[in-house]
């Protein structure tokens, strides 16, 4: 049963817990990925983000508790278990030392799958000789070489750390674009994190929002439709507080925006209750990045 | 996999091998001429009393530049792996971690036993040229200590790269100095031969401390 579980699971995080210079990170965190999903990573800078992703990509070893990845733990993945791995790390690593031909043939002789029409199907778009350096490139140019490389490996499992990172918007889209593709050749799980939260709206299918420690893990639509925005307009200076029925509060002159999980209906009652005049509350359209900061806060 | 991570070592190493050998090569020609020059200018007794008797070692200016040799190779082959993090793709590549870094060294100790090599064939025919066959004789029991510190020097260097704290980095560097400095102890020809039995055993110690290394640079954050 545990072993039917663990083959649908791409990613197994059970009971973890890790510190950082005597600073519990987290106590107690459980969540999974299912196969052939694509799971986003949210959380405000400071909260354990980067730690949670070296702990998947397995260069950290948790104090306690599980972390499997593809079955196996994390910190101590079997040869044939990386090799269904692909790792996009922070700020594109890439061995800058080499030129586009000799990457291509340092990890065709690491990976027994590798693709090279892949590889250079994707390098190939930005017209450069296979005799360029990789480190006289562009941070754009040498996110597609990374990019490449780990298409070509043909993993099951990709761990994105921060893909977006110094990408113009015509980068990105790119990578979308691909990661939309790898998703659907079938069973293709990706595991990402990104600064861009908008960008995660056009690809994940799943959210785990990190925040002290604590997760909560919800799919894309769900959050969508049950998180809602609101707005209206006050001319009274006192604060709204947060709250359990108000989750997150902006103020921008005397338009007041409030998310919460209850509809309009309830979140009026509530700020009758607490003696504010919210009258024309009204709902409002909400991106992903509204949602991120309705629940995780500004700072 | 094997013939990959050589190709990503001699990328790295190429520029900085035919930099130490060149410098190398250099040093031993300095040598040669030394000898011719003290040849010409002393009474050839003096030079025979003063090499064989009071064990002047003609050629010993080359044992510091075969340590710094295996120090720059090494850092050749780490520094780029720390900045950005860079080992972690290593790292991540279908191969066990103990088997990466054994090829990594493999290859770094390789170029840096060629170099070392190309030293001893240039100081053996320079010292057979001038000499007895029993003085080019004993060049390479003289040289070897210097060739082994080297090996040390390289894994210290290796070492203390790969290390994640200061203290441990420091540790390391006061360690690895008292053992490289055994290896130049002493003065005359073959003058460690006796210890060498013992002195060899710190290689393997030396290259097992760069597997513990690379374990924790791998498991605390790489």
């Amino acid at each position: 049963m545990e072993r039917n579980t663990q083959e649908k699971n791409a990613i197994e995080v059970n009971h973890l817990c890790h510190s950082y210079n005597g600073r519990m990170i987290y106590e107690d965190l459980n969540f999974s990925v299912p196969q052939g999903s694509i799971c986003g990573l949210l959380g405000k800078n400071g909260q354990g983000k980067t730690t949670l992703v070296n702990i998947l990509m397995g260069f950290l070893k948790p104090i306690s508790g599980t972390c499997l990845v593809l079955g196996e733990e994390s910190h101590a993945l079997s040869p044939r278990t990386r090799n269904r791995v692909g790792l996009l790390h922070e700020g594109h690593l890439a061995y800058e030392f080499m030129t586009i031909a000799e990457t291509e043939q340092f990890f065709r002789g690491c990976y027994p799958d590798w693709n090279p029409d892949l590889f250079y199907n994707l390098v190939d778009r930005m017209k450069l000789p296979h005799n360029h350096k990789v480190g006289d490139m562009s941070c754009g140019q040498r996110s597609q070489v990374v990019l490449g490389v780990i298409m070509a490996q043909d993993p099951d499992l990709l761990i994105l750390d921060d893909y977006s990172m110094g990408l113009d918007a015509g980068y990105r889209r790119l990578f979308l674009d691909v990661l939309h593709d790898f998703n659907s050749m079938g069973k293709k799980t990706i595991f990402v994190t990104s600064h861009i939260v908008q960008d995660l709206e056009l690809l994940v299918d799943t959210m785990i929002f990190i925040n002290q420690g604590e997760i909560m893990q919800t799919g894309l639509k769900d959050f969508m439709r049950d998180f809602k925005k609101y707005s209206f307009i006050t001319d009274e200076s006192s604060s709204i507080l947060e709250d359990d029925f108000i989750t997150g509060v902006e103020r921008r002159g005397d338009t007041v925006t409030i998310y919460s999980f209850h509809d309009l209906r309830e979140v009026k009652g509530h700020l009758e209750d607490i003696g504010c005049n919210g009258s024309d509350l009204k709902r409002e359209s909400m991106s992903l990045e509204d949602g991120f900061i309705g629940l995780m806060g500004k700072y | 996999m094997i013939k990959s991570i050589m190709l990503k070592e001699w990328l790295k190493l190429k520029w900085f091998l035919y930099g130490c050998l060149l410098l190398n090569i250099g040093v031993c020609f300095k040598i040669l001429l030394d000898i011719r020059q003290r040849l010409h200018a002393e009474h050839a007794e003096m030079v025979w009393y003063q090499a064989i008797h009071l064990h002047s070692v003609l050629y010993q200016d080359i044992r510091f530049v075969i340590l710094a040799t295996s120090l720059v190779l090494a850092a050749a082959q780490f520094v780029p792996e720390m900045l950005g993090r860079r080992m972690r793709i290593a790292l991540h590549l279908p191969i066990g971690r103990n088997r990466l870094v054994t090829w990594s060294m493999l290859s770094g100790l390789l170029f840096f036993s060629f170099v070392t090599l190309a030293d001893w064939l240039f100081v053996f025919s320079t010292i057979r040229f001038y000499f007895p066959e029993e003085v080019a004789a004993v060049v390479l029991p003289t040289m070897l200590p210097w060739y082994l510190a080297g090996v040390v020097g390289y894994c210290a260097t290796t070492c203390i790269l790969l290390e994640t704290t200061r203290s441990r980095r420091v540790f390391l560097s006061i360690v690895f100095t008292i053992v490289v400095s055994i290896f130049f102890s002493g003065h005359g020809y073959s003058w460690l031969v006796p210890a060498l039995p013992l002195l060899i055993v710190c290689i393997p110690l030396s290259l097992l401390s760069v597997y513990e290394s690379a374990r924790r640079f791998q498991q605390r954050g790489a």
